[in-house]
């Protein structure tokens, strides 16, 4: 089942007739299918989160055509953008944009909450949550308190609160240790497998993307290649090292 | 590129900052010039009413100097955080801390030396406008504007300790702290970690039993100091509560996730900004608290005491005349009063028969009237009829004064034989005809006669009543009359055998007018009213100033939070419901607060009085003050609320 698809989506930073303008998306064609999970990588530049934002609706296309769930993102705008966005879409950032305010809980209900969900309820899917990503115990904590691992599965138990059908990452792991970006990936893995939710994540870490499914590359605004897995991690991990090093981009960290 | 010129690039650089700065001190200094204009106006503080005035500005100075204090140290505060990311990269430079030290002790002179001037300068243009605009409306005389060396160096004096202790605060954490800890002085965390409900509670508890202490103290006979201790006590248990109030909300309204959750992002935010800007919501309380309270009091004084000076004047115009004494015939006194745009309506004359009795081994005196019972019920709406030989004293005075074994102070009849004793019926205590010579004694229309014809040590005069159109268009009429009585009284045959400038004589002939009452009236409380009017503008200003100030300084921090909210699908519409949300309490807990604190003050205070219950009026103008004030925190917050909505969303 197609949970997300683009049509020739373009972005345009600049105006045309200027000389001054940017092509961060031409022409890019996505289909996602439900339970699928892809990694997006490619060189700086070439338009990763650009086109995660238009994906989210956050950033309009140039031209071009997004569909999430049967719902076309053109035809929607101001506050059924917004209101699309936490009911379809989970985010995760790479600086975990938590409330500094408010407690890991908290945190992870938030979205909840904006839906008006009844405690019971939101209490339940807390405790769900929190189990499956082994952060039962630093639940009352503030963020500032936990390590940048635990505050980024907190913010990937929030990207998951309210089930939405596709979770959107822009570079999940970038300020995590090796360590703490595997436990990532991990949960990532259970999202996938054990709540059958689409995950789609930029990334510039080769080790991340191994976990994937599938790894699309970018190049200069356009889907330049893309790899599927099919066997074991290590050997997907060397098949993304060789795509990136016939890309162009900045050799892996091995 | 020499070290000045560094500085001056860096100026440029920041102009925004600076601009900020500048202005915040410049408004302090101005809002403390205009007070000083009024505290130091020789028309304020060494007229008539000088001691009791200057008495009554005691509270609301220190509460200024206070707040200049505050408003100085935090503008300093809000400023040196915004440049500490600077200095600390700086020092990591290799910037030595004298260089920083130096940097600053210059930066901070030139904009201490501009704040100065311009502050001088607007405050004295507006503290002029706020003196011209407020007299005109309020029509008083005697007090002009004035400038003068005091307002200047006391501004200047304060202005520069305030400021010095603040740059010299900072030169001392920046030699003896860690550059990289003073970096992360603002975290959220820190006010996180200072959560104790139980505290909040405490606060209240001292706040209530403080209030219950002014009530049980305060009538006794040392209310006024019992007063100044528990409002120590009150701002003390105001700072905890304040610190700790929304801490105790969110822990009693956690229990219940069902009414918690809804409100989880503007409670625990209202919770951080309550204790980062416990003092700031302290000092607006406490300023409104002291406007509200003052002007209350003051409103209740000015109207009552008005009213008071208007019953004791039941007639416009009140004059007695004798032969050589305020003598003009009808026609002269019509020529005076009578006035085509304001003529006489009604004009009495009760022909009396005065009488001067000395008082034993004092140089004083006091007269009193003989008038008939049929005169003295032409004043009132029952008549009365005395048999001969029988008399009524009457006191022309309000009733309600206990008059119970009231003793006059003359004898009557006079001690003569041949007339044989006269019968006191009845005493009656009642305002019938203005303020002039109160003591009278009423006897039927043939004993008066007779005591005209037989007595000698008295003499004929007439009291004259008139009621014109306009009592409040009489100002001049009266002083004419006044003036020619004066001239003409200097030549008549003394009565009292007392002379000089306070003659019993000047007393009885004196003209009483509902004019000159009210012009009194307006002369004692109006220029208190004026002082705390001007006063009220000031500080209802200046407490949205620096509330404003305080919660716009972290409006940065405010568009990340609510630009992580929007990534996570936060509508627009519930932005700025949000935003409502926690602005609100910040703009109306000192607003209620201070109205609270006022309104039970004046319910301690007004016991002396006879209790609220008695006194509808204090209610009525508490009433007024309080929602007048609250009336502008409203347009303030809307105001701001405004304002915060276009910063955040972008
Ligand atoms: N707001 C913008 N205005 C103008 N140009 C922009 C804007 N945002 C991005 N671009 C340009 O669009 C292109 C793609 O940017 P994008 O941020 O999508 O790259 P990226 O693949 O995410 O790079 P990185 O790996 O460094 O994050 C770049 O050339 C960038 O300069
Ligand atoms: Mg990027």
């Amino acid at each position: 089942m197609v949970i997300l698809a683009t049509n020739k989506i373009r972005k345009i930073y600049g105006e045309l007739e200027n000389d001054s303008y940017t092509i961060a998306l031409d022409k890019v064609d996505l289909t996602i299918n439900k339970g699928d999970f892809i990694a997006i990588m490619g060189p700086s530049g070439s338009g990763k989160s650009t086109l995660l934002n238009v994906l989210s609706g956050i950033d309009k296309p140039t031209s071009g055509e997004v569909t999430i769930a049967g719902e076309k993102l053109n035809d929607l705008s101001g506050d059924d953008l917004a209101l699309f966005r936490r009911k379809q879409l989970g985010f995760v950032f790479q600086d975990f944009n938590l409330l500094d305010s408010l407690t890991v809980k908290e945190n992870i209900i938030l979205p909840m909450v904006l839906e008006k969900k009844s405690g019971n309820i939101i209490n339940e899917r807390v405790e769900e949550l929190a189990s499956l990503f082994g952060i039962e115990t630093i639940l009352q904590k503030y963020p500032y308190t936990i390590s940048g691992g635990q505050q980024q599965r907190t913010a990937v138990s929030r990207a998951l609160v309210n089930e939405p059908n596709i979770i959107l990452a822009d570079e999940p792991t970038g300020n995590l240790d090796s360590k703490s970006s595997e436990i990532i990936m991990e949960c990532f893995e259970k999202v996938v497998n054990e709540l059958s939710t689409t995950v789609l994540l930029v990334t510039h870490d080769v080790f991340a993307a191994s976990y994937c499914h599938k790894v699309v590359f970018l190049k200069d605004g356009s889907v330049h290649s893309s790899i599927t897995r099919s066997g074991r991690r290590k050997a997907f991990l060397e098949q993304i090292i060789d795509c990136q090093a016939v890309l162009g981009g900045r050799n892996s960290v091995f | 590129m020499s070290f000045n010129l560094i500085v001056m690039k860096m100026a440029k650089a920041n102009y925004k900052k600076y601009t900020f700065y500048v202005l915040c001190n410049s408004l302090a200094v101005m809002l403390f010039f205009i007070f000083s204009t009024l505290y130091f106006n020789a028309d304020i503080v060494q007229g008539e009413e000088a001691d009791s005035i200057k008495y009554a500005l005691g509270i609301p100075s220190i509460t200024l100097v206070l707040f200049t204090v505050f408003f100085i140290s935090q503008a300093h505060g809000i400023f040196i955080k915004k440049r500490k990311s600077e200095f600390g990269l700086f020092m990591i430079l290799g910037m030595t801390n004298r260089d920083l030290g130096k940097l600053l002790l210059l930066e901070n002179g030139i904009i201490a030396a501009i704040s100065i001037t311009l502050g001088l300068l607007c405050g004295t243009l507006s503290s002029r406008l706020a003196f011209f605009l407020l007299l005109n409306y309020m029509g008083l005389s005697g007090v002009s504007y004035q400038l003068s060396a005091d307002m200047f160096l006391s501004t200047i004096t304060i202005f520069l300790v305030v400021f010095l202790i603040a740059v010299g605060r900072t030169l001392f954490l920046l030699f003896n702290q860690d550059i990289n800890l003073t970096l992360k002085s603002d975290r959220v965390s820190e006010t996180i970690k200072m959560k104790n409900p139980v505290l909040g509670m405490v606060g209240v508890l001292i706040i209530i039993s403080s209030i219950l202490g002014v009530f049980i103290t305060y009538t006794g006979p040392n209310g006024g100091d019992y007063l100044i201790i528990w409002t120590v006590f009150i701002f003390m248990g105001l700072y905890l509560a304040l610190n700790q109030f929304t801490s105790s909300v969110i822990n009693f309204i956690k229990k219940d996730d069902a009414h918690y959750y809804p409100r989880m992002v503007p409670l625990s935010n209202l919770d951080y900004k309550f204790k980062q800007l416990t003092s700031t919501l302290m000092l607006v309380s406490v300023m409104i608290m002291v406007t509200v309270l003052y002007n209350t009091i003051l409103l209740f004084t000015y109207t009552d005491e008005k009213e008071r000076l208007m019953n004791m004047n039941p007639y416009d115009i009140a004059f007695i005349q004798s032969e050589h004494h305020n003598n003009l015939t009808e026609e002269e006194l019509y020529a005076i009063v009578d006035q085509d745009e304001n003529p006489i309506e009604q004009h009495i004359t009760l022909p009396v028969y005065t009488f001067f009795e000395k008082y034993h081994d004092m140089n004083w005196g006091q007269f009193y009237h003989v008038m008939s019972d049929r005169e003295f019920s032409k004043l009132r709406s029952t008549t009365i009829a005395l048999e001969d030989k029988e008399f009524i004293y009457y006191l022309n005075h309000e009733a309600h004064h206990n008059t119970e074994g009231y003793v006059f102070g003359f004898h009557f009849p006079a001690e003569n034989e041949n007339e044989g004793n006269y019968i006191h019926v009845d005493t009656i205590v009642e305002r019938n005809l203005n303020h002039l010579s109160n003591d009278f004694v009423i006897v039927n229309q043939a004993e008066f006669e007779r005591i005209k014809e037989n007595r000698e040590d008295g003499f004929e005069s007439t009291i004259h009543l008139i009621n014109v159109v306009h009592w409040d268009e009489t100002a001049g009429v009266v002083d004419e009359l006044k003036e020619i009585f004066t001239t003409a009284n200097e030549s008549s045959p003394s009565i009292s055998g007392i002379n000089g400038e306070e003659s019993p004589e000047k007393f009885l002939f004196q003209v009483e007018s509902k004019a000159d009452a009210y012009q009194m009236n307006m002369n004692i409380n109006g220029l208190s009213f004026f002082v705390f009017s001007f006063l009220s503008i000031l500080f209802l200003f200046g407490s949205f100033v620096i509330l404003y100030l305080n919660i716009f300084s972290t409006i940065d921090k405010e568009r990340v939070k609510y630009s992580k909210l929007t990534k996570i699908g936060l509508t627009g519409h519930e932005t700025k419901r949000m935003i409502a949300k926690e602005l609100a309490p910040l703009f109306f807990t000192p607003v209620i607060t201070g109205v609270v604190l006022s309104f039970l003050f004046i319910v301690a205070m007004a016991t002396d009085v006879g209790g609220v219950v008695q006194n509808p009026e204090i209610m009525v103008n508490f009433i007024v003050v309080a929602g007048i004030y609250l009336l502008m925190q409203v347009g303030f917050y809307l105001y701001s609320r405004k304002k915060m909505v276009s910063k955040v969303i972008l």
